[in-house]
């Protein structure tokens, strides 16, 4: 016997809002990610580097501790470095602004282009879940049939993709910044590194968004569900290839790599030039340290080439818009 | 008062490159349950589609439920339901979950979705099957979910687009019974969709037939059936020039068809005029087949359009 009354009946509760609906979409698309092993594990590595991350943090933060177990440590370990250590915990002491502001910014620039990938990883995985999935099987008829708009389709399925940036990507490093200097041993530490935190918001979330919209344009571009991912994670390869050859022949074919562009835009946002600079001035032996980095190295740190990064991007966008335009509809 | 029409077009046309799939379509239906018949291609999908926004209007004008469409679409689906003749399923979902979600796409929260779509895979029949990937289902089982998910968020309007399609007779007689029970017993104007006559005709009390998209007739079934043109094919195995003679002096329209059958235009709804005739004459009859009824005929005539189409 069903649990149910077998008969029809007629519903009189009030419908949810457009964005709840939205909402349906984008936790479907993120329920089906979810099911993938792979992308599981990742997510949970992810957030042990953040654990990681905020453990290098403390350490750093001992240092500026007089007498801490880290700086005791380091002195038993090596007495040579005693002096060493004494005077930069000093330094560290009277200059916070840059000793916790540079170093985290610096620090907090590797941790972000370094887990990049991951997340560049995980979406080229989640491909199939974007749009592909329901290109193959016609499910679009099904959204546009329902009370929603080929827009808030879109838009739950990107929000699908910026909610796995967001879990692999820009949530490691923003918890990583908060759980850091949370166990820092200074409140301020928190108003010191408060640059590093603006420029991970201003980089991880305007990557995340470029990714999101790259990966629905590339997830739009055909029905076969492994036809997609071996795109994207082609552009990928091939992107980081051209790179180190496109740049003593032709510099502009760089840009065709999406990770680049991207780099250029963090490179822009953490001004690691500038804090290069600060450390040399300030630091005599970091700045002979310093010194011996390539004049190359140097250059690509003090002027990222942001305009052609922007523009690059904005063509790969406008590319991935006529994709969509041309795919997800219902026929 | 007389309700509201449910659908109004006013010269709808659709065209797809050379071809106009909906030519100048005007009609205005009201509520309750609509067959749309003709044969395949005729453009019975394409109306509907363009009711629903699925396919843009190329000129004209449609009302459904009083919005406009192209204007109020959101607002309009969310009270629209709609099974799409093709498989649209999403993979990797159980059947519950799919109308459940189908339920929340429509505006439904969660908790009332997941109960509403217990209660439609109930309504439709479907049991234990309901937890099984949507991929594995039969396609008896697959009509019965689209139809469970056209109706989850409970429409005041519903389009069928052939739902009988692939079911054994058993499984169509049960799809019919319940969409015939949706506007009999629960109020939700139907519009079916079907290139089977029988189906129509045993859901439906409003009938539009449609061939290269234009509407050939729409009128109520009891009276396109009632509407009889007064003809009777008759099969003679002697006396055929007497029976034409008689039936000159009678002013009845009387022609040798190729087959050697008689074709006998006696203009009365009975065929007693035509009997008594043949039984003065002592001209017994082999067999007499009466004339199709107006349905029958102008689906013939819409087969036969189409046929020459192609």
């Amino acid at each position: 016997m069903p649990l149910h009354d077998v008969h029809y009946q007629h519903w009189t509760g009030t419908h949810r809002g457009i964005w709840a609906r939205r909402w349906v979409i984008a936790q479907n698309g993120l329920a089906a990610c979810v099911q993938n092993k792979t992308i599981r594990n990742l997510v949970v590595l992810c957030w042990m580097l953040a654990l990681t991350m905020a453990a290098v943090l403390f350490l750093v933060g001992q240092l500026l501790v007089t007498d801490s177990v880290v700086t005791q440590s380091v002195e038993k370990f090596n007495p040579q470095l005693q002096t060493f250590v004494r005077m930069l915990t000093q330094w560290l002491e009277d200059h916070p602004e840059i000793s916790v502001g540079t170093t985290q910014n610096v620090l907090f620039y590797f941790f972000s282009t370094y887990l990049m990938p991951v997340g560049i990883f995980v979406l080229g995985l989640a491909m199939p879940s974007l749009i592909t999935r329901d290109l193959a099987s016609n499910a679009i008829l099904i959204y546009s049939s329902k009370a929603v708009t080929r827009g808030d389709y879109l838009l739950g399925k990107f929000c699908t993709a910026f909610g796995l940036l967001t879990v692999t990507w820009l949530g490691p490093v923003c918890a990583a910044w908060f759980l850091g200097n949370f166990l820092a041993p200074d409140w301020r530490f928190f108003w010191h590194a408060r640059a590093a935190l603006e420029h991970v918001l201003i980089f991880g979330v305007a990557g995340t968004i470029i990714l999101s919209a790259l990966a629905l344009g590339v997830s739009a571009m055909s029905s076969r569900e492994k036809a997609t991912p071996a795109a994207w994670f082609m552009w990928w390869i091939l992107g980081g290839v051209i790179q180190p050859i496109a740049l003593h022949t032709k510099p502009w074919l760089r840009h065709l790599s999406f990770s680049y562009d991207l780099r250029q835009i963090g490179l822009s946002t953490f001004r690691l030039g500038d804090d290069l600079k600060t450390a040399q001035d300030n630091v005599p032996i970091l700045g002979q340290m310093l010194g011996g980095i390539k004049a190359e190295t140097r250059d690509a740190l003090n002027h990222p080439t942001l305009a052609g990064a922007l523009a690059a991007l904005a063509l790969m966008l406008v590319a991935g818009a006529l994709i969509i335009r041309q795919r997800v509809k219902p026929e | 008062m007389s309700p509201a029409p449910v659908i109004e077009t006013e010269a709808l046309t659709k065209v797809f490159g050379p071809q106009r799939a909906l030519d100048n379509v005007s009609l205005k239906v009201f509520p309750g349950s609509i067959g749309l018949l003709g044969p395949n291609g005729a453009g019975k999908s394409t109306f509907m589609k363009c009711l629903l926004q699925l396919q843009p209007i190329t000129s004209g004008s449609a009302r459904l439920l009083g919005g406009e469409v192209g204007r109020e679409g959101r607002e309009i689906r969310k009270r629209v339901g709609y099974a799409p003749e093709q498989n649209c399923h999403i993979p990797g979902m159980a059947g519950c979950e799919y109308v459940t979600y189908c339920a929340q796409l429509s505006g439904l929260p969660f908790q009332a979705a997941r109960q509403r779509a217990h209660e439609m895979l109930d309504f439709v029949g479907m049991s234990q099957e309901r937890y099984r990937k949507v991929d594995t289902y039969s396609t008896g089982m697959k009509q019965r979910l689209k139809l469970a998910q056209a109706i989850v968020h409970d429409p005041e309007i519903v389009f069928l687009d052939e739902p009988t399609n692939g079911l054994d007779p058993k499984g169509q007689a049960q799809i019919l019974e319940l969409v015939q029970s949706l506007w009999q017993k629960y109020g939700i104007t139907v519009i079916l969709s079907s290139h089977l006559l029988h189906d129509v005709e045993r859901v439906c009390g409003e009938i539009i037939i449609i061939a290269r998209g234009r509407v050939l007739v729409h009128d109520s079934l009891e009276t396109l059936k009632s509407r009889k043109r007064g003809a009777a094919e008759v099969v003679l195995a002697r006396g055929h020039e007497e029976l034409q003679a008689a039936c000159r002096s009678r002013n009845w329209l009387c022609e040798m068809l190729p087959n050697g059958h008689l074709r006998v235009e006696h203009r009365t709804d009975s065929l007693n005029p035509l009997l008594t005739l043949m039984d003065e004459l002592k001209v017994p009859p082999l067999e007499i087949i009466p004339s199709p009824n107006a349905l029958e005929e102008t689906f013939l005539q819409a087969l036969e359009i189409s046929h020459a189409a192609a």
